[in-house]
C-alpha cells in the first residue's frame, strides 16, 4: 500500500474517531433512551468502518472478521433487542439525574484531556506509520472513561447496560490502535459475552420493570430486607 | 527645559496645597458659620463652594503634574530627610505614578464639579465642614499613595485613605446598615495593611531601607521562598483594597451606603490603589524572574471575580449595590490582564506580557470614567427619586432626559460595546490572551480558551445587566410616587457627567494618544522588549501576531454613524414621507397598559436565575396575607434570597473558629487578682531560670 | 487604498451580496420548511414582497416610548451594514478588513441585541419585557461557545481578522478536512441557530408568549420600523451563514481581483449559502423548539465541541 494512501485512510479514521467520540458526548447530553440506543448503534457502525479501513491500510485479515462481527451484533442486532425491551416496559426518558447534564458535560470535557495525557505517557515511543494513532488511542481512552461515567450518574437499567457497551467499545478501538486488533479468539470470545450479557441483562430489566414498575435502579436497595 | 522639574514640583505642591486647603478651611468655616445664627447658611454654601472648587483646582492640577510625567517620560524625585520616623520621605512619580494620577485627577475633578450641585441636599443635614475634610483628605491621601516612594510615607497616606473612607461611608449614621457597612470596610481594609506591612518589613529585613527606589528588581536577590511570600501577601492585602473574591464582601456594603459622589470615587479610583499596589510589586519590585503559578493564581482568582462579581449583579435591584457588584467584575477583567502578563514575563514573553498589561491599565482609565459616570447618574437618582430600588422606578427617561442618555452611554461603554472605551480595553485584552496560546505550556494551553470563554461570558452578563437596570429605571411607565416625581438634575451635576461621557467617547472613539503612552509606560515597568508591541498608526489598533490584527476605531465609529443615512434615504425612497400614529402599546385587549403589566427587575433575571441556579442557591418565601375571603388575596409577599456563597462557608466558619479560640484564652481572665499575681510570679522565675 | 475604484467596487459587491441576497436566504428556507411539511409554500421572493410592502405601511409609535425605540431600527440596520462590510464572502481580503476583526463583528452584533433588548422594555408592554429577558439570558451562555469556536479557526490562522483566517485557508485545502475544523464547524453551526432565532432555540414564526423571543421584543414595531429591523435580522443569517461557508470552507473564494476568479467567488457563494439554507430548514423541520430552560443544555453541547476541537487539535496534537 503506497504512503498517500496510508495517509488519507490516516485522516479518515481520525474524522471517524472524532466522529465515535462526539456520539459518546451526545449519549451523555441526551434523555431519551431511544436516542441513545441509535447513537450507539450509529458508534458501532463507524468502530466497524475504521476497523475495516485498518484492514484495508494493513492487509490484517483476522481484523475483518472482528469488523463485521461488530457491524453485525452492535449495530444491528444488539439495538434491536435494546428496542425491543423498550417497546416492551414503556419508558422513554431519563429523568433524574446526580449530575445535570450541563456538569457532566463539562466533567467529560475534562476526562478527555485526562484520557489524551494518558494517551501521551503511553506512546512514548511514537508510531511513525500511523500519524493519528495517538489522537485515536485517546479517544479510546476517553471512550471508557465516558462509558464508566455514564454508568456511574444514570439510574435507568438500560443507560447502564449503554455504558458499559460505550467502554466496550471503548476497548476494541484501543486495541485496534496499537495492536492492530487483538488475537481472533479473544474478539469473538468477547463478542459472544457481550451479546449474552445484554440479553441476560433484558431479562432482568424486564424482570425488575414486573416488580417495581419502573427501571431505576436505586430501588433495588429495598430489595435488602 | 531646565527648568521643568521645578515647574513639575510645583504642580505638585499646588496640588498637595490645594486638596489641603480645601480639607482645612471648611471646617473653620462651618463653625464659624454655626456660631452665628444670621449669616451660618451663607458661611457653609461657601464652605461647600470653596472645599469642592479648591478639589477642583487640585485635580486639575494633578492632571497637569500627570500629564507632564508621561510624556516626558522622567520621574520626579524628590526626597525629605528626617521627617518621619524610620527614615526619610520620599516622593517619586514615575510613568505608573503619573498614569494613575491623571485617572485620580480626572475623577476627581468631575466628581468635585458633580458634588456642587449634590451636596445641596447633604448641606441641610450634615456637617458640611467635617464631609468636606475628609473629602479632601481622602482625594489627597489617594494622590499620597501613587506619588509615595518611601514604605512608611506610603502606609501611611494608605491608612489615611482608609480611615477617611470609613467617615465618608458612615455620613449617614443613624441607619444602621450603614455602621456596619463602615465597620465591616475598615475591619477588612485592617486585614489587608496589616499584610502589607508584613510584607514591607520582609523587603526591609532583605535590604536594610524602606526606600521603593532600593526595592526596584530586587525579586531575583531574594533567597527561595521569600519571592512568593511577598508576592502573596501583596495579593492579598492589595486584593482586599482592589475587591478580588473572595475579599470582596465589603464592597457591596460599603458602596451604596456612601453618598453618592464619594461611592464614584471609590468605585472609580480607590479599588483602582489596589491594582496600582499589585502593578508597583508584581512587576517593579519582584522584577522578571518569577514563577509562573503566580500568574495562573491571579488568572483564577479574575476568572471567578468576574464572573462571580456580574452574577451577583443580575440579582441585585438596589442601583448602587448593582454598581459595586459590577466593580468587582471589572477588577476581575483588570486581572486578567495582569494575570496574563505575569504568565508571560515568567514564560519568557515579555512582548506578549507589554500587550496584556496594556490592556489592563488601559481597563483602569476605562473603568475609573465609565464606572464614576455611572455611580454619579445613579446619585442624579436617588436625588431625584429618594429612592434606590429600580422596581420602584420607570420612566425617567421623559423627566430626566439628560441624566438617562448619560448614564445610557455609560451602561453601553460598560458592556464594552463599540465604538465606546470598554470595547476598546476589552479587544484588547482577548487579543492578549489570544496571543498566548501559541506558548507552548500544557497550562497555559488550558488556562487561555478557558478565560477567553469566560471573559466573553461575563461581557455578555454585564450587557444583560445593564439592559435590565437601565430598561426599568428609565424605561416605560412609572412605576411607584417615587418615579412620577423626578426632575431633571442640576446643571453642575449634568456638566460632570456630561465631561465624563465625552472622555468615554474620546477614549472609544480616538484611543491613540493615551495608548501611546500607555505603551511606553508599559516598556518602562517591563523591559524594553514590551514596548512599542501595540501600535497605533493612521488611525489603526495594530497588535503583532503571525499575521495582522487590527481594529480601526475612528472609522468604525464614523462608519456606524454615518451609515445611518442609507436606512433614512432607503425608507425615504421606498415609502416616502412618513406617516406617524400614536397608539397606545397593545394590552392584550384591555384599555390600556398599566405600570404593574410591566416587567419587573427580579423577573427580568429569572431566566439568568434558574441557568445558574447552582451558583446562585436562590430560596424564594411566599407569604399570603390572611384576609376573610378566599377568592381576593389582596396582600402577598415574594421574597427572593440567593445564598452570599463566601460568607456562609469561608467567613462564618472562619469567625466561628476566631471567637472560640478567643474564648479559649479568655480562660486567663479569671478576675482575681491572685490569678495575675501569680502569671507574674511565674514569668518571672522563668526569666530567671533561663535568661542566666 | 492605492486604487480607489476596485476597492469601491468589491465594498458594494460585498454589501450587495449581503444586503439584496438576504431576504432570499429567508425566503429559501421558509420555502424548504413549507416543503418539509407538505405545502407549497409561499414563493422565496415573498420576504421582498413583505418588506416593500412595510416601507409603504405607516408607523404607530406607542406614547410611552423614547427616542431610542425611533432610533434603534436605523442604528440595528447601519451596524450590520458595518458588520456586512466586514464579512469576506466573494473577495478575500475585503478592502476594509483592517477596521475590524472577528471580535469587531461579535461586539457589532452585541451592540444591535442590546438596543433591541432596551426598545423591549421602552414600549411598557410585558411581552417586550418577556423578550428582552429571555434573549440576553440566551445571549450570554451563546457567547462564549461562539468566542470559543472562533478561537479554534483564529489560532490556526495566528489571527483573529477574518480575511486572513479565510485566505490563509483557501491555500491550503486539505486542512478544511482537519476534524478540529469539522468540530468547531458543527459548534458554530448550533450557536447559528442560536444567534439567529431558529428552532431549536427560538421559533421565528410564532407569535405566541410562551414560546417567542425576539419577536417578543419587536412586537410594537410596524412600518418602516419593522421592515428595518427584520431586514436587519435576515442579513445576520446571511452573514452568519457566509461566516460559516467562508471561515471552515473558502473553496471558490476569490483571492484576485479578475473578473474570471470574481465570478468563480460569486457562485461559489450562492451555492455555499443555498446549500447552508437547506440545511438550516431541514435542521429546523425535524426538530422541536426546546423548552427555554434546556436551551443550556444545547449551548453547553456546543461548547463542549469546540472545546474538543481545541483539546484534541492544538492542546495536545501539536
Amino acid at each position: 500500500m503506497g504512503i498517500a494512501n496510508l495517509q488519507s485512510i490516516g485522516l479518515v479514521i481520525d474524522i471517524l474517531a472524532a466522529a465515535i467520540l462526539v456520539t459518546a458526548f451526545l449519549i451523555v447530553s441526551s434523555r431519551n433512551l431511544v436516542f441513545y440506543i441509535r447513537l450507539f448503534a450509529i458508534q458501532s457502525l463507524l468502530l466497524g468502518v475504521v476497523a475495516l479501513l485498518v484492514v484495508v491500510g494493513y492487509g490484517e485479515m483476522h481484523i475483518l472478521i472482528a469488523a463485521i462481527l461488530t457491524i453485525v451484533i452492535k449495530a444491528v442486532a444488539i439495538p434491536l433487542v435494546l428496542t425491543k425491551i423498550i417497546e416492551r416496559i414503556q419508558v422513554q426518558k431519563e429523568i433524574d439525574f446526580s449530575i445535570n447534564i450541563t456538569v457532566s458535560l463539562l466533567l467529560c470535557g475534562g476526562m478527555v484531556i485526562l484520557a489524551d495525557s494518558v494517551a501521551q505517557s503511553i506512546l512514548s515511543v511514537q508510531r511513525p506509520d500511523i500519524p493519528a494513532v495517538s489522537r485515536v488511542l485517546s479517544v479510546s481512552i476517553a471512550m471508557m472513561l465516558i462509558g464508566l461515567f455514564v454508568m456511574m450518574t444514570r439510574k435507568k437499567a438500560l443507560t447502564q447496560i449503554i455504558g458499559l457497551l460505550t467502554m466496550e467499545n471503548g476497548v476494541f478501538l484501543s486495541g485496534l490502535s496499537i495492536t492492530y486488533g487483538m488475537p481472533l479468539i479473544v474478539e469473538v470470545g468477547i463478542f459472544f459475552d457481550i451479546l449474552v450479557a445484554v440479553l441476560i441483562l433484558g431479562v432482568f430489566i424486564f424482570r425488575i420493570n414486573k416488580t417495581f414498575d419502573s427501571i431505576s435502579i436505586d430501588l433495588l436497595r429495598s430489595l435488602r430486607h | 527645559m531646565s527648568d521643568w522639574p521645578q515647574l513639575r514640583l510645583l504642580i505638585l505642591i499646588v496640588t498637595v496645597t490645594g486638596y489641603s486647603l480645601g480639607a482645612l478651611l471648611p471646617p473653620i468655616l462651618s463653625a464659624i458659620g454655626r456660631s452665628r445664627l444670621h449669616s451660618g447658611p451663607a458661611f457653609d454654601t461657601f464652605a461647600r463652594n470653596f472645599g469642592f472648587t479648591s478639589a477642583l483646582v487640585s485635580s486639575l492640577a494633578g492632571c497637569a503634574l500627570s500629564i507632564s510625567i508621561l510624556l516626558a517620560g522622567e520621574p520626579l524625585h524628590v526626597e525629605i530627610q528626617n521627617t518621619l520616623p524610620l527614615g526619610g520621605m520620599a516622593i517619586h512619580v514615575d510613568m505608573l505614578s503619573g498614569f494613575f494620577l491623571g485617572t485620580i485627577s480626572l475623577v476627581g475633578g468631575a466628581v468635585s464639579v458633580y458634588s456642587l450641585g449634590y451636596a445641596t441636599e447633604l448641606l441641610q443635614r450634615r456637617n458640611m465642614g467635617f464631609f468636606l475634610f475628609m473629602y479632601n483628605v481622602f482625594l489627597l491621601s489617594m494622590v499620597g499613595v501613587v506619588i509615595a516612594g518611601h514604605a512608611v510615607l506610603f502606609l501611611f497616606v494608605w491608612e489615611g485613605m482608609s480611615l477617611a473612607t470609613y467617615f465618608l461611608i458612615s455620613v449617614e449614621h443613624e441607619d444602621p446598615a450603614s455602621r456596619r457597612a463602615a465597620f465591616l470596610y475598615v475591619v477588612m481594609a485592617h486585614v489587608g495593611t496589616a499584610l502589607l506591612v508584613v510584607m514591607f518589613v520582609i523587603l526591609y529585613s532583605f535590604t536594610g531601607s524602606f526606600d521603593f527606589a532600593t526595592f526596584k528588581g530586587i525579586g531575583s536577590r531574594l533567597p527561595g521562598v521569600v519571592p512568593s511570600v511577598v508576592f502573596l501577601c501583596a495579593l492579598i492585602g492589595f486584593g482586599v483594597k482592589a475587591g478580588i473574591v473572595p475579599l470582596h464582601i465589603w464592597l457591596p456594603e460599603a458602596h451604596p451606603a456612601a453618598p453618592s459622589n464619594v461611592s464614584a470615587l471609590m468605585s472609580g479610583v480607590m479599588i483602582k490603589m489596589g491594582i496600582y499596589g499589585m502593578a508597583r510589586v508584581f512587576f517593579d519590585f519582584l522584577g522578571p524572574t518569577i514563577p509562573s503559578w503566580w500568574g495562573l493564581l491571579v488568572l483564577i482568582l479574575a476568572v471567578t471575580s468576574s464572573v462571580l462579581g456580574v452574577l451577583y449583579a443580575l440579582m441585585e435591584h438596589d442601583l448602587k449595590r448593582l454598581l459595586a457588584f459590577h466593580s468587582i467584575e471589572n477588577i476581575g477583567i483588570i486581572l486578567m490582564g495582569v494575570g496574563a502578563a505575569l504568565l508571560f514575563v515568567s514564560l519568557g514573553h515579555a512582548a506578549l506580557a507589554g500587550i496584556a498589561l496594556v490592556a489592563a491599565l488601559y481597563h483602569v482609565l476605562n473603568h475609573a470614567t465609565f464606572k464614576g459616570l455611572l455611580f454619579l447618574g445613579a446619585g442624579s437618582v436617588l436625588h431625584a427619586t429618594h429612592t434606590r430600588n429600580i422596581e420602584n422606578l420607570g420612566g425617567l427617561i421623559r423627566t430626566m432626559p439628560w441624566t438617562s442618555f448619560f448614564f445610557l452611554i455609560g451602561a453601553v461603554a460598560i458592556s464594552g460595546l463599540p465604538p465606546l472605551n470598554g470595547f476598546i480595553s476589552e479587544w484588547l485584552t482577548f487579543q492578549a490572551l489570544l496571543l498566548g496560546f501559541h506558548i507552548p505550556d500544557l497550562a497555559v494551553k488550558i488556562a487561555v480558551p478557558l478565560t477567553v470563554a469566560l471573559l466573553a461570558l461575563t461581557g455578555a452578563l454585564a450587557a444583560a445587566c445593564f439592559v435590565k437596570a437601565f430598561g426599568i429605571t428609565f424605561l416605560g411607565l412609572p412605576r411607584s410616587q417615587h418615579a412620577e416625581g423626578a426632575h431633571e438634575s442640576s446643571p453642575t451635576m449634568i456638566g460632570a457627567m456630561g465631561f465624563l461621557v465625552i472622555i468615554c467617547l474620546v477614549l472609544g472613539v480616538v484611543p491613540g494618544p493615551v495608548l501611546f503612552v500607555v505603551n511606553s509606560l508599559v516598556g518602562a515597568l517591563l523591559g524594553t522588549n514590551a514596548a512599542g508591541q501595540v501600535s497605533l498608526n493612521g488611525g489603526l489598533l495594530f497588535v503583532p501576531t503571525s499575521a495582522l490584527s487590527s481594529v480601526a476605531p475612528t472609522l468604525l465609529a464614523g462608519l456606524l454613524i454615518g451609515l445611518i443615512a442609507i436606512p433614512v434615504a432607503a425608507g425615504l425612497f421606498l415609502g416616502g414621507r412618513m406617516q406617524k400614529r400614536v397608539a397606545m402599546t397593545w394590552a392584550c385587549g384591555l384599555q390600556r397598559i398599566e405600570p404593574q403589566m410591566q416587567y419587573t427587575a427580579t423577573g427580568f433575571s429569572k431566566p439568568i436565575r434558574m441557568i445558574f441556579s447552582t451558583i446562585y442557591r436562590a430560596t424564594h418565601e411566599i407569604e399570603i396575607s390572611e384576609e376573610s375571603s378566599p377568592y381576593f388575596r389582596p396582600n402577598i409577599s415574594y421574597e427572593l434570597k440567593t445564598e452570599s456563597v463566601f460568607l456562609k462557608y469561608f467567613y462564618d466558619p472562619a469567625l466561628t473558629l476566631l471567637v472560640a479560640s478567643a474564648h479559649l484564652l479568655r480562660r486567663i481572665q479569671t478576675g482575681r487578682i491572685q490569678s495575675y499575681l501569680a502569671y507574674i510570679f511565674i514569668t518571672l522565675v522563668l526569666l530567671l531560670l533561663f535568661a542566666r | 487604498m492605492t486604487e480607489i475604484a476596485p476597492f469601491i467596487a468589491v465594498s458594494l459587491l460585498q454589501l450587495v451580496m449581503i444586503v439584496i441576497l438576504a431576504p432570499l436566504v429567508t425566503g429559501i428556507v421558509k420555502k424548504t420548511k413549507a416543503r418539509f411539511q407538505r405545502r407549497r409554500g409561499a414563493s422565496v421572493l415573498q420576504p421582498y414582497y413583505d418588506l416593500a410592502k412595510l416601507f409603504k405601511k405607516e408607523v404607530v409609535i406607542p406614547p410611552v416610548s423614547s427616542w431610542l425605540f425611533r432610533f434603534t431600527p436605523y442604528l440595528a440596520f447601519s451596524s450590520t451594514l458595518v458588520i456586512a462590510l466586514l464579512v469576506p464572502t466573494v473577495v478575500a481580503p475585503v478592502p476594509l478588513h483592517w477596521m475590524g476583526d472577528i471580535i469587531t463583528v461579535i461586539y457589532l452584533f452585541a451592540l444591535v441585541r442590546f438596543f433591541v433588548a432596551l426598545v423591549g422594555l421602552d414600549t411598557g408592554s410585558a411581552f417586550g419585557g418577556l423578550g428582552s429577558s429571555r434573549e440576553m439570558s440566551i445571549a450570554s451562555i451563546v457567547e462564549p461557545a461562539m468566542m470559543l469556536a472562533i478561537f479554534s479557526a483564529a489560532g490556526t490562522a495566528g489571527s483573529t481578522n477574518l480575511s486572513v483566517i479565510v485566505q490563509k485557508l483557501s491555500t491550503t485545502p486539505e486542512a478544511m478536512l482537519n476534524p478540529a475544523h469539522l468540530l468547531a464547524f458543527s459548534g458554530l453551526f448550533i450557536v447559528t441557530l442560536a444567534e439567529t432565532g431558529r428552532v431549536p432555540v427560538d421559533n421565528p414564526a410564532t407569535h405566541l408568549e410562551l414560546t417567542m423571543i425576539h419577536e417578543a421584543m419587536i412586537l410594537e414595531y410596524s412600518g418602516r420600523y419593522l421592515a428595518f429591523i427584520e431586514w436587519a435580522s435576515q442579513m445576520k443569517l446571511a452573514i452568519f451563514l457566509a461566516l460559516l461557508s467562508n471561515i471552515f470552507f473558502p473553496v471558490g473564494i476569490a483571492t484576485v481581483l479578475t473578473p474570471w476568479a470574481v465570478g468563480i467567488g460569486v457562485l461559489a457563494f450562492l451555492f455555499k449559502i443555498g446549500v447552508l439554507s437547506l440545511v438550516v430548514a431541514a435542521v429546523e423541520s425535524t426538530n422541536a423548539k426546546l423548552r427555554l430552560f434546556r436551551v443550556p443544555e444545547l449551548l453547553m453541547v456546543a461548547f463542549i465541541l469546540s472545546l474538543l476541537a481545541l483539546i484534541l487539535y492544538f492542546i495536545i496534537g501539536s
